[in-house]
């Protein structure tokens, strides 16, 4: 990377700066082995960049040494220009927000203290701080009275949205997450990892992002690091490029022969067109229902019942228009429910896990959005707008 | 443990206890009676003043022995090596019949309340120590990993993360070593220290009076106790969530 380049991005972004690293390296002891070895790369600001690797890859070491929980034994890394040697460790730390897997919140403060603990460090007033923190519980989806519990009393994806918050409480200009949603089940993670998307687009923070998983870093990054073993990258590009593109055997292999589902996640929901399934209200009276079956144009051969705020209740059956009215109660289940901001990826994993040939889509507010089907995911991907989509996402600069 | 001549070597401590005995109170003692109830009205407020002189040396040995234990584990919490050693050191302590400690002690601090503030807090030595670094090393590592990388420094992560969190193991060792000095704390007359243990020497074949005397110390144990939890749910309000 030209050295000239370097500060480009530092100002862009207001509550972020670009992380710059400059031959970055870790030694431990004497071993001849370094664990992060020469490490150049920058991460603009406002973006976030995966380090992606497997076991003993240094990317956890990498990220580490940001915050100087890893001190450099060689060469330096700039945080908006400023170099992380010059700062004494604390009080740079207080700058920098940090998620870990096993999430280390404080149990013998409540989950309000939790999220004061950096502004607290850092001498905010009182006022400020309690104010901050109904801002943060609100921006995470949590009610602002659970405030007051302890981190016992939290559900695992519940501590770890704190987590996030009290990462965020004191406004950083990075963030370092390591594995975040490592230990958290796959349906809540998929959730998680949407909702730091949602979050991010909000915030806008320099992220560095630690996982081992490809999957999930091809759906957090703007840009992602693939590092081997010995502590170096083997690519650093964005995702598009990196499953289109990969530089070596290394990443092709670590990237895996799925690449083509891949690419399924490099896609929102929200990039289709969706199929609309007949609506359905209770008390409804089946006639009219049975006549919007029989157009020659329906997507969906069945009728999606809702309820006063459009949200889906389950699917209707036969025997449900047996009656004369739509009954509270449907035959079947709703089966599976996908938000209009999950990747591709996940939605079609959700349709085939759910047994289901249709899935309801559903907005923010959870009202019915359209509806998915795995013909339109195949469809999709052999449509040449997918392709197109694909060429333009290779092209787009910063992902 | 009490055996006469060793008894009487330590002099006569707590011994005028029943100089005035009253010829009212003898037939009862005659009688060899589980307890006098009509001595036990007239005389409780003989108990006074060794129950007072007994609260004074549990609190003081305690304190004491706190203070000292914490210190040492703190230490040893920093460094590692120390922790066999001062385990071993305060085991030892831990291991000295009380009685014996309190002679070994009178010829270089001799007689009186220090001597046996003394022994009593190298007993509550052992207790404090070891639950204290077990608490200190209970305190989950992620736990520690965030507060050093949110930016707390070593002092901080040590007294608003560790120390807090050991809490509950501190304040179980508080309570055994409390509770057990109580009891101990029965044998300071030997050295001189007054306490519940004066009345029982004075007259240790007299039931009603060993009844009274033990009875209040057990009370008193129970009482402590009791604080101390009170203290311990005060202090540790995490842990009733957990629980619940």
């Amino acid at each position: 990377m030209p050295a000239a380049a370097a500060t480009s991005q530092t100002q862009s972004e207001p509550g972020a700066s670009s992380v710059r690293y400059e031959g970055a390296t870790k030694r431990y002891g004497n071993s001849a082995k370094p664990a992060v070895d020469h490490l150049t790369l920058e991460v603009p600001a406002g973006e976030i960049c995966v380090l992606v690797g497997p076991s003993g890859c240094g990317k956890t070491t990498a990220m580490r040494m940001v915050n100087r929980t890893v001190d450099l034994t060689e060469g330096n890394i700039l945080i908006g220009g400023e170099s992380v040697r010059d700062r004494e460790p604390a009080r740079l730390r207080r700058e920098i927000g940090y998620v870990i897997q096993q999430i280390g919140l404080f149990p013998h403060r409540t989950i309000a203290e939790n999220i004061a603990a950096v502004p607290q460090l850092l001498g905010w007033r009182k006022e400020r701080i309690a104010a901050r923190t109904t801002e943060l519980l609100e921006l995470i989806g949590l009610d602002p009275e659970l405030g007051d519990r302890y981190p016992a009393q939290l559900s695992g994806g519940q501590q770890q949205r704190v987590g996030v918050a009290r990462a965020l409480a004191a406004d950083p200009l990075v963030m370092l997450m390591d594995e975040p949603f490592g230990a958290i089940d796959p349906i809540n993670r998929e959730r998680l990892q949407n909702e730091f998307l949602r979050l991010q687009a909000q915030v806008r923070k320099t992220v560095l992002f630690v996982t081992h998983d490809i999957d999930e870093a091809i759906k957090m990054g703007d840009r992602i690091a693939v590092m081997r073993e010995g502590g170096r990258v083997a690519q650093y590009a964005t995702p598009a490029e990196i499953l289109m593109s990969p530089a070596d055997g290394f990443v092709e292999d670590f990237v895996g022969a799925d690449r083509a589902l891949k690419r399924l996640a490099l896609m929102r929901v929200s990039d289709i067109d969706l199929w609309e399934a007949p609506l359905a209200f209770v008390g409804q009276a089946t006639a009219e229902l049975r006549a919007k079956l029989a157009a020659p144009d329906v997507e969906v051969p069945y009728p999606l019942l809702v309820d006063g705020e459009r949200r889906p209740v389950g699917w209707l059956s036969e025997r449900d228009l047996a009656g004369e009215t739509v009954p509270p109660r449907p035959d079947s289940p709703l089966g599976p429910v996908i938000e209009r901001d999950d990747v591709m990826r996940d939605a079609l994993a959700d349709l085939l896990q759910g047994e289901a040939q249709y899935a309801a889509v559903v907005d923010a507010e959870r009202r019915i959005a359209g509806v998915l089907s795995v013909e339109i995911i195949a469809e999709f991907l052999g449509s040449p707008r997918a392709k197109q989509e694909e060429r333009s996402a290779v092209e787009r600069p910063h992902g | 443990m009490a055996d006469p001549s060793l008894v009487a070597a330590v002099g006569e401590v707590g011994g005028d206890f029943f100089k005035e005995r009253t010829s009212e109170t003898l037939p009862c003692q005659a009688t060899d009676a589980l307890f006098c109830w009509d001595w036990a009205k007239d005389n409780l407020d003989r108990y006074g003043t060794p129950t007072v002189q007994h609260v004074e040396l549990v609190v003081i040995s305690v304190v004491l022995g706190f203070a000292i234990a914490f210190g040492l584990a703190l230490l040893a919490h920093r460094r590692r090596w120390l922790q066999p050693p001062l385990l071993a050191a305060t085991g030892a302590l831990y291991t000295i019949p009380s009685i014996a400690f309190f002679f070994l002690l009178l010829p270089i601090t001799g007689r009186g309340r220090d001597t046996a503030i003394i022994a009593l807090s190298a007993y509550t030595l052992q207790i404090i120590y070891r639950n204290t670094v077990i608490g200190l090393a209970n305190v989950p590592r992620s736990v520690k990993e965030a507060a050093r990388g949110m930016g707390l420094t070593e002092r901080q992560v040590l007294w608003k993360v560790e120390v807090p969190l050991a809490r509950p193991e501190i304040f179980a060792g508080l309570q055994i070593a409390t509770v057990s000095t109580v009891a101990i704390a029965t044998l300071a007359v030997f050295a001189g220290g007054g306490g519940l243990g004066a009345p029982i020497k004075a007259g240790i074949d007299f039931k009603t009076n060993i009844i009274i005397a033990g009875g209040i110390a057990i009370l008193m144990a129970i009482a402590f106790g009791l604080a101390l939890l009170a203290a311990q749910r005060l202090w540790t309000p995490w842990k009733r969530a957990e629980t619940a």
